[in-house]
């Protein structure tokens, strides 16, 4: 795992104008990510994971320390860095064929290119037969690799993504998340998933940013080092699931020790599936 | 209370589907004018009212058949129409580039909106004296005064229709590295399509009203000035012709609107 690293987040820290003060959101973070690399971001809400990657894409740029891309500090958003929300953000004016080639308005590319361009990333994520079709007529699952189409559209070479799973129902999610890691297995690109799954950031990442809360740090990384295919239900997965899961409990614990009720919580929607439903 | 609301809930409902699920909705819409025609032929019948202040359906069916193969009518119509169509025009036309401008530029907004909101406070016909003294009592006023009615609204939903575009959509344009141009284009315009379509009906609306109503006043053609005309020499039955040509045109444009609307907003078809 000698690689270069290709995004590089160094002392970075974003506070908040709020009323009556500035709240920190991320306090001197660090983070290496290598070129073709797959790191999922986890954290209870309020750790900063989405304000680290609004930092990464570009999308917001007022913080301290540097963010580099590829040797380049970032300063706003580039097509190099694609981006996937929660909510799949599609124009509901716009066919899904036409909101996917959006993400190619300023690519500079010939309309011969642009056209095979969307016509591929529509088979990319199985959506030929709805090329034609308006947002409204997609379920959420659709909606969403729509969403994922217009980010990867324009051959990023990094894609990020803001709880692109969070709405979505159990096997629509499962589903969606086999298809993710094919594209990326078949894109090579580098990839940072925000989630607040644990499943899901253990499944897909190379790497589990695990982010404590108030201010916002990174509090361990782990790496999962197993062989892709991975097996959901298999015994070494869960191993680092756990770890992960115990990780992230003392950050909350140790920040909400005078609220357990509310720990208790948070790290109940953390773990979907309890153990013992494999046993 | 609860038993009386419910009995009158089942009513309500059960009739809707035996009656009118029969008839279409072109002929539910027949049933009240057929029902007004039929009040007003029974009470000239009877002589409710004198024949000078209710004349007979009969007798103004004839007049305005006369009416309409004398041209008189269609000229009346067309005066109007000109003026509604140029004033609309001209009214709408600012009416648009100023609610984009507010919408867009908090600065713009800061500058013209008190102002603007303290002119649409005053009715309409309000500037008729002021006008009257300003560019006399021609074609320019009414234009004007038309323009006028449909400059308040169309700028008023812009305005609205820009501001409450989804700041998420915006920033999509952004990670798009969408131009400035472009957000305009590809994203805020489209997003604010259905209240400019809503400023453009009020403003079509307004501008019918106002037409008439300064037509009342100073004209010597049109359908306003068939009204006061007809009044005036106490011919009741042009005054209820030219209140019907008024209806007509009138509905025939809010038609014409909405069927221009679904064509441009097809892809809400099917959304429930």
């Amino acid at each position: 795992m000698t690689k270069v690293p290709h995004i590089q987040i160094e002392n970075v820290t974003r506070k908040f104008q709020v009323s009556g003060g500035s709240l920190v959101a991320l306090d001197n973070v660090t983070l290496d990510i290598a070129e073709g690399e797959f790191v999922t971001i986890v954290g209870a809400s309020g750790c900063g994971k989405s304000t680290l990657l609004r930092l990464g894409a570009g999308l917001d740029t007022n913080h301290e320390g540097s963010v580099i891309h590829a040797g380049v500090p970032v300063d706003g958003p580039s097509l190099d860095r694609g981006m996937v929300f929660q909510e799949p953000r599609l124009f509901p004016w716009l066919t899904v064929e036409r909101n996917i080639a959006l993400g190619l308005e300023n690519s500079g590319l010939p309309k011969s290119e642009k056209k095979q361009l969307v016509a591929q990333h529509l088979e990319l994520v199985g959506l030929t037969a709805f090329a034609k079709a308006y947002p409204h007529q997609l379920s959420g699952g659709m909606a969403q690799r729509a969403g994922i189409a217009r980010g990867l559209v324009n051959r990023p070479d990094v894609l990020f993504l803001d709880e692109p799973f969070g709405a979505l129902d159990a096997i629509t999610k499962t589903r969606l998340q086999d298809e993710l890691q094919e594209i990326w297995a078949k894109e090579r690109i580098t990839m940072v998933l925000v989630t607040h799954d644990v499943d899901e950031a253990v499944y897909l990442g190379d790497r589990v940013v695990i982010m404590s809360p108030r201010p916002g740090r990174i509090r361990e990384i782990v790496e999962v080092n197993l062989p892709r295919p991975r097996v959901r239900t298999a015994a070494t997965l869960l191993q680092v699931r756990n770890r992960v899961l115990n990780s992230l409990n003392e950050t909350t614990g140790a920040i909400d020790r005078e609220r357990p009720a509310a720990v208790f919580e948070e790290s109940a929607t953390v773990s979907k599936q309890p153990i013992t439903a494999f046993a | 209370m609860a038993v009386i609301s419910e009995f009158f809930g089942h009513a309500r409902l059960r009739p809707r589907k035996r009656l009118l699920g029969r008839l279409g909705t072109g002929a539910t819409a027949l049933v009240l004018p057929v029902a007004i025609l039929t009040l007003w032929w029974v009470a000239s019948d009877r002589g409710w009212l004198p024949q000078q202040i209710l004349p007979a359906p009969a007798y103004v069916y004839e007049m305005a058949r006369d009416m309409i193969a004398s041209g008189e009518i269609l000229y009346h119509t067309g005066v109007s129409l000109r003026r509604v169509i140029i004033g609309f025009a001209i009214g709408a036309a600012l009416g648009l580039s100023l609610g984009i401008a507010m919408g867009l530029s908090e600065v713009v907004e800061d500058y013209a909106k008190p102002l603007f909101l303290a002119f649409a406070q005053i009715p309409t016909l309000g500037w008729i004296p002021l006008l009257m003294l300003l560019v006399g009592i021609d074609e320019t006023l009414k234009i004007i005064i038309i323009a006028k009615g449909a400059f308040v609204p169309m700028a008023m939903n812009t305005f609205t229709g820009i501001r409450n575009v989804s700041p998420r959509y915006i920033e999509v344009g952004h990670a798009l590295r969408f131009s400035r141009w472009q957000q305009l284009r590809l994203i805020i315009l489209p997003a604010a399509i259905p209240s400019i379509f809503t400023g453009i009906r009020y403003g079509l609306t307004h501008s019918w009203t106002s037409l008439v109503g300064v037509e009342l006043l100073a004209s010597s053609e049109g359908l306003g000035y068939l009204l006061v005309w007809g009044r005036q020499m106490f011919w009741l039955d042009t005054v209820i012709i030219a209140m019907i040509a008024i209806g007509i045109v009138g509905f025939v444009m809010d038609k014409g609107l909405n069927s221009t609307e679904h064509l441009i907003q097809r892809w809400k078809k099917g959304e429930a």
